[in-house]
């Protein structure tokens, strides 16, 4: 036993399906979104040419044996602090490799959000909507899909692997439904085709007859859906060789460490290279409600240098000034230590990391109290938080979709970007 | 040694943080380490107090049904210079205490030597702290357990590179082994403290321990990622004047953090111990024929929650196990039969540990290091 919650796990193709079989629940008539309303909004953001990756820490990661410590208190913990490249501020002694590059950082310590458990804050800190409100919000990816990928790229515009997030695309339609890979950048079996190139593309010319003839028979948006997933499988098979890092990996595995997260970071910053909009690479194990230090320690020997890596390796291929990377998870972990060594979930206050991509580097927003158990000041929110992300990659954070004749936006209402984040 | 007649003498507070380790020194000290990197020592009294009646009830939150006979006596000196948590505690001559942190040290503290500088500790001043906290609730801060101690400092430091979390001497004393989050397990001399020998292992060294003869040695292996394939657990058998590795027993421990290890006086048999938080009664001790790697008995129940550490009775024919159900158990290493349990889980799913334990060198005295802040000492029935 680990002392880890198993949320539940979905599939891919149960979040493609959800997008599309919205309306059989009554909740909300899906109309992906309302195309027409959006594509000149779409057209500006793509000029800018911008690209996010999403490290997602999937159980939560501690702030306080992070990025917020406190030496010294009761909820100290055993890590110590080292200096870093901003003047003043400390972090934990396992991520030295960070503490060089934190100048290029923007920190937020003051993170405070509504879903405290898993399923609920995986999908709130996907969407920035709680999970409640019965309404198919799009994750993140899928909206940075829409709004900076190309239509009729090869590559998918929402890449993920590893432990992620599991929303799915949402009112924005299967389009800008994730893609799932293994991190080392195993394809799922489906890109294998298992006929030749001849036989493979009158068989396809054949299903797509048929399917233009079911279309007509039904509008159905499930036809659709299956028709979008198979196009982009064909797309993608023209680009499949970019998913394979065999080569190149053993010169840059000092770089990133050796991890299947480091190959991740490596495979993501490949992907943004060559044009896919939205990489999330998940880096599990934080939940950890017994036996936190060692398991944090473990996972900062892993996660420091495969971030700082990533972040050393887009900026020395010039990326990283178009290249947004968001470093957060579900929750924070509680300031308490309880009776298991462990760190229960935390959400009053605690901490984000955005690089790159237009974010001010060296920056440390908010605080939290000596002990950390809530914010001290300048709290944000999720909407907060995502509207900083989208207004930084060039995305309106109050763009309007409609779902059927209902009004819906990218963040709620009253978000606002962190200014003080932004360069 | 009638291990069915064992009488909880004191229950000594500490609860600054938790109480991590924990050394007899002798038959009458008992020396405790706790999170901070704090070390205390005691002197155990030869004609008690028996304990008042409202005192005896004093520990009951953390032993429950288990009242001291004896009024806890108070700390006689600190041991200062460690600012991490202590791990494992070991004693040698019946006057060396050896400590191992997470500040990267082994520290060697000599109790002949003077300890001039005195300070004052409050032994509850958690219990203060935590009724101040929450006095909305209308919970009364206990009166202060004041006492007034001498600091000593660390006789002889040996510097490490990580966190040191496994450490233990030879029946003789005449060598130690400590392992640590670096990989790096390392065998000294205990009394020069000069390295004999050290090798790598993967990952991180859990648990240590050294064979009486000094030719072997067992190192578990951890690196506690869970669900990523990156993580590793590991157990080993190596030779210890060459560093190589005898006997690979990872595939007979599968996935299983082994916490503690032991070799018993002759050194006929390994005793390891699961470790981590095990899934419910998991936390097993297992023997092993140290000659062949070969898995020779289990011990059941295991410890609820995981198993912290081992210690061979010096009658050689039993062994005692402590675990994170705040239970000490003694088994009968001929029949693998429980002999006795001391303590009581203290209900919950989980609810504290017993981190550590050490009995005095005759095996009539038994040291427990409780997570809740206490050092209680047994006495087991002549």
């Amino acid at each position: 036993m680990n002392g880890n919650c198993r949320g539940p796990e979905h599939i891919s193709r149960r979040a493609l399906l959800k997008g599309a079989l919205a309306t059989t629940a009554g909740v909300a008539v899906a109309n992906w979104g309302g195309l027409f309303s959006s594509q000149t909004i779409a057209a500006e953001a793509q000029k800018r040419g911008k690209r996010c990756i999403l490290l997602w820490m999937n159980g939560g990661a501690s702030q306080i044996d992070t990025f917020d410590m406190k030496p010294g208190r009761p909820t100290g913990g055993p890590f110590r602090e080292i200096k870093t490249k901003v003047p003043g501020y400390h972090m934990c002694e396992y991520l030295p490799r960070m503490a060089v590059i934190a100048d290029r950082l923007g920190i937020i310590r003051s993170m405070r959000t509504q879903s405290p458990d898993h399923p609920e804050g995986i999908y709130q800190m996907h969407t920035c909507y709680k999970q409640s409100e019965r309404m198919p919000h799009p994750e993140l990816g899928a909206m940075i899909a829409k709004y900076l990928g190309q239509a009729d790229a090869d590559l998918p515009s929402f890449v993920r692997m590893g432990p992620t997030g599991n929303t799915g695309s949402g009112y924005l339609g299967p389009r800008h439904e994730p893609f799932s890979i293994d991190r080392n950048g195993k394809l799922p079996s489906f890109t294998s085709p298992y006929l030749l190139p001849a036989r493979e593309e009158r068989r396809n010319e054949l299903l797509l007859a048929m399917e233009a003839e079911a279309k007509q028979a039904s509008a159905a948006d499930v036809y659709e859906s299956h028709r979008v997933a198979k196009e982009r499988a064909w797309r993608l098979l023209r680009a499949k060789s970019l998913f394979d890092t065999t080569k190149e990996w053993p010169s840059h595995e000092p770089l990133y460490g050796a991890s299947e997260f480091g190959r991740g970071c490596f495979l993501a910053r490949k992907l943004v290279e060559a044009g896919v909009p939205f990489v999330e690479v998940g880096q599990d194990n934080y939940d950890s409600h017994a036996d936190n230090f060692v398991c944090h320690k473990a996972n900062m020997q892993v996660l420091d240098p495969a971030w700082s890596g990533l972040l050393i390796d887009l900026e020395r291929t010039g990326q990283l000034e178009d290249t947004l990377v968001v470093w957060m998870g579900e929750v924070g972990r509680t300031p308490t230590i309880n009776n298991r060594a462990g760190r229960d979930h935390f959400i009053k206050g605690w901490t984000v990391v955005l690089a790159g991509g237009g974010i001010k580097g060296g920056v440390v927003y908010g605080s939290t109290d000596a002990d950390g158990s809530d914010v001290a000041e300048n709290p944000v929110s999720e909407g907060d938080l995502f509207a900083t992300i989208y207004t930084t990659l060039g995305i309106n954070p109050r763009v309007k979709h409609f779902v059927g004749t209902r009004p819906v936006w990218a963040t709620p209402e009253g978000s606002q970007p962190v200014k003080e984040l932004l360069a | 040694m009638n291990f069915e007649k064992a009488t909880l003498l004191w229950s000594m507070p500490w609860d600054a943080d938790w109480v991590s380790a924990v050394s007899f020194i002798g038959g009458k000290h008992v020396a405790a380490g706790n999170n901070r990197g704090e070390i205390l020592l005691w002197e155990l009294p030869d004609a008690p107090e028996t304990a008042p009646a409202e005192a005896a009830q004093a520990p009951s939150d953390a032993d429950k049904g288990e009242k001291p006979l004896h009024s806890a006596p108070p700390p006689a000196r600190q041991f200062v210079g460690h600012s991490n948590v202590i791990n494992r505690l070991v004693s040698a001559e019946d006057r060396w205490l050896i400590s191992a942190s997470n500040d990267h040290t082994i520290r060697y503290w000599d109790l002949n030597a003077p300890a001039d500088a005195s300070a004052k500790v409050i032994l509850n001043a958690r219990a203060i702290d935590e009724a101040a906290r929450s006095k909305s609730s209308g919970r009364k801060a206990p009166p202060p357990l004041a006492a007034e101690i001498r600091t000593q400092p660390a006789a002889k430091i040996i510097e490490g590179q990580e966190w040191i979390v496994g450490l233990a001497l030879t029946h003789d004393q005449s060598a130690l082994i400590a392992g640590d989050d670096a990989g790096t397990v390392t065998i000294y001399d205990r009394a020069a403290g000069t390295e004999k020998k050290r090798w790598q292992i993967k990952g991180w060294a859990y648990a240590v321990a050294l064979a009486p003869d000094q030719k072997q040695a067992v190192a578990s292996e951890r690196f506690p990622l869970v669900f990523d394939s990156d993580k590793h657990v590991g157990l080993k058998l190596w030779d210890a004047t060459t560093g190589t590795m005898q006997h690979d027993l990872s595939k007979d421990f599968k996935d299983m953090k082994i916490g503690a290890a032991a070799y018993s006086p002759d050194g006929k048999v390994l005793a390891i111990g699961r470790g981590g938080e095990a899934d419910g009664n998991n936390g097993k001790v297992f023997l092993i024929d140290p000659a062949t790697g070969k898995k020779q008995r289990e011990f059941t129940p295991g410890h609820l929650n995981g198993l912290t550490d081992l210690c061979f009775h010096p009658d050689g024919q039993h062994l005692l196990s402590s675990g994170r159900d705040t239970v000490v158990r003694v088994w009968n290493l001929a029949d693998g039969k429980l002999v006795k349990e001391l303590g009581k889980p203290r209900g919950g799913q989980f609810k504290d540990w017993i981190h550590a334990i050490s009995l005095s060198p005759d095996g009539s005295r038994l040291a427990t290091a409780d997570m809740a802040g206490f050092v209680h000492v047994w006495e087991f029935g002549s």
